[in-house]
């Protein structure tokens, strides 16, 4: 039995070593690549808690991801916010969309849920695209200002390089990582597990499965948004192409590949779909084929994604309990 | 101007039917959503260009070729990524589908690369004058040849054994397998049929435009609009959906703007919904 205590250790320890992890990698190409994987394990985790945990298949996540980076982008541009009440207003965003998509549509079918949210990412584009006063369409919004960080004794701090980005985004993400971990074993996560179980029984037990499917819709809005905000200011510039459905495609391979509904598996995932392609460096098309191919295959063949896998060899390792 | 607008959008929405059947015939029966279907109709495409731009056969031949080949192309996708899946959760259906759309699309970038290209069929040169309404030959053909596949549906899904037992699945899955119909077969069926209506839009209605990979993606998410204000499941909602869609599009694009044409589908769809989620027409007419 490994004790609470023993079970923190190691992601405290996972955390210490990724936060030294600059001090060895000094490429910038290198800490590019982890910045955006950062960045993908936020989005990843909002994918994750409504099909891994709410077993909903929703396809909006990048349309609350480019909604977050918008909201954020046009508050510093047009009103000069500073970078956290900007990051505190594109999750609320994030979380209001959510929660207006989701009062209708989580009454439908499962099937119809898909085909709504599926819709609603494409009206986001065409949103992006068309409300030029607002968004400059195509061109874009250039020049998103990097955060100013206030730190005591220090004085303001401008986050500019990538060393400096990969220390704020690992703060970003174990935030959202050990909310993560506090929300699915909390008394909502169970209840949103029993609604994925069963939804008749989770009713018949007294769980108020819309408004619980409703929270977690809304919460991956809000992680969504979180994700969105942090990208407009690491890159700098947005446009409507961060609603493609290309992403959607990547987003859905790091979840299912890595294990949706476990907190682990899904952050491997990103981590590995984010640098392997670098490393390998192959055309992008033929790349998107061969992970199409990787996503047949594991839904086929191991539903559980990686995580799944490991869990399936340790069970099968594991002694066998005495019969009493 | 009006009867025009309404002309073109009567053949934008047989692209729509010819695409949205297929889909709404699946899930009637299955009960899965096919992300895969919209690469269906860019095959479809890409295979008429081949066979009557590249290998220079003949038009006609080259349609048909075209939807045997779809049909083909639709049975061996049943048999990949839904047949496996139908004792399991829609979701496995719908990621498995969606892994064989980004494997057809980027195979389709890889092989064709996304270049646009013209199949310059014979009857787009044609020119028909309908009082003010001026038409080319091949969106006549477009539309009859829809018609006519519509016609043929009907009659092997009312008629024919197999079509019989097509509407006994989408009653009861258990009920068949007690009286001996294999529902993976009449699933394979379904989405072969699907394939070759597919072919079919590929063949007639995309020579209209560019061909290029990437076709098949705005198809099906526009069929997913036409399948829902249809009724999920009802083939005939789906066919009078895709027309409204078509019409409807068109309007708002000649007298609105381009952006009111791409987001009227959607918004619908969305409003169809919120109002009657069971779609316009309901579901009470299957298969």
């Amino acid at each position: 039995m490994i004790g609470p205590a023993r079970r923190a250790l190691l992601p405290a320890a996972a955390a210490a070593a990724a936060a030294l992890l600059p001090l060895v990698a000094r490429s910038n190409y290198l800490l590019h690549i982890l910045v955006m994987t950062q960045i993908y394990v936020v989005l990843a985790l909002s994918l994750n808690l409504i099909l891994g945990y709410a077993g909903l298949l929703s396809l909006a996540p990048p349309a609350f991801f480019g909604i977050g980076a918008y909201t954020s982008a046009l508050l510093a541009l047009r009103l000069g916010w500073p970078f956290w009440p900007a990051l505190a207003a594109a999750a609320a965003a994030g979380l209001l969309f959510a929660a207006a998509v989701g009062v209708p549509s989580l009454r439908l079918s499962r099937h119809s849920f898909v085909i709504v949210t599926l819709s609603f990412t494409l009206l986001a584009q065409l949103a992006a695209t068309n409300w030029t006063d607002l968004t400059r369409g195509p061109m874009g919004l250039p020049g998103i200002p990097p955060p100013a960080l206030r730190v005591p004794a220090i004085g303001p701090v401008r986050i500019a390089g990538k060393a400096g980005w990969y220390e704020l985004m690992l703060a970003v993400v174990v935030a959202a990582l050990l909310a993560f971990a506090a929300l699915v074993r909390s008394r909502l996560g169970r209840a949103i597990l029993a609604v994925r179980e069963d939804e008749v029984l989770a009713r018949a037990l007294g769980i108020a499965t819309d408004r619980v499917k409703l929270l977690a819709f809304a919460l991956s809005g809000l992680l969504g948004g979180v994700a969105g905000s942090c990208y407009a200011h690491y890159i700098s510039f947005i446009d409507p192409s961060l609603f493609d459905f290309y992403y959607m495609e990547n987003l859905l391979i790091m979840v299912v590949l890595g294990g949706a509904g476990t907190l682990w598996g899904v952050v491997a995932g990103a981590a590995i779909f984010n640098v392997v392609p670098e490393l390998l460096r192959i055309h992008p098309e033929l790349r998107a084929f061969l992970y199409g191919i990787a996503l047949l295959a594991a839904v086929s063949v191991a539903p559980g994604g990686l995580a799944g896998w490991v869990r399936a060899r340790r069970a099968a390792r594991a002694p066998r309990p005495e019969p009493a | 101007m009006l009867a025009q607008h309404i002309v073109n959008g009567l053949v934008q929405g047989a692209l729509y039917a010819l695409v949205a059947v297929g889909l709404t015939l699946v899930y009637g029966i299955l009960e899965v959503i096919n992300f895969a279907h919209g690469e269906l109709y860019m095959l479809g495409a890409f295979a008429l260009y081949l066979l009557f731009a590249w290998a220079h056969l003949p038009y006609g031949p080259a349609l048909l070729l075209t939807v045997l080949a779809l049909a083909g192309v639709g049975h061996l996708l049943a048999r990949a990524t839904m047949v496996p899946h139908l004792r399991r959760p829609f979701e496995s259906t719908v990621l498995a589908t969606l892994a064989a759309s980004i494997i057809l699309q980027n195979g389709a970038r890889v092989a064709f690369t996304a270049t646009p290209r013209q199949a310059n069929p014979p009857l787009e040169d044609v020119v028909v004058r309908l009082g003010d309404v001026v038409v080319t030959g091949q969106r006549l053909l477009a539309l009859g040849a829809a018609l006519l596949a519509f016609a043929a549906l009907h009659l092997f899904i009312r008629r024919t054994r197999a079509g019989k037992a097509m509407r006994a699945a989408a009653q009861s899955k258990d009920a068949c397998a007690m009286v001996g119909i294999d529902v993976g077969r009449v699933a394979a069926r379904a989405v072969a049929l699907g394939g070759g209506l597919c072919g079919l839009a590929g063949a007639v209605v995309a020579p209209l435009y560019d061909i290029f990979p990437g076709i098949g993606t705005m198809a099906v998410f526009k069929s997913f609009a036409v399948v829902i204000m249809g009724g999920l499941g009802n083939v005939p909602g789906a066919m009078a959906a895709a027309a409204l869609l078509g019409v409807g599009e068109s309007l708002a694009g000649g007298y609105v703007s381009t952006t009111a044409k791409d987001a009227f589908g959607f918004t619908l769809m969305i409003l169809v919904l919120l109002v009657r989620p069971q779609g316009l027409f309901g579901r009470r007419v299957r298969v």
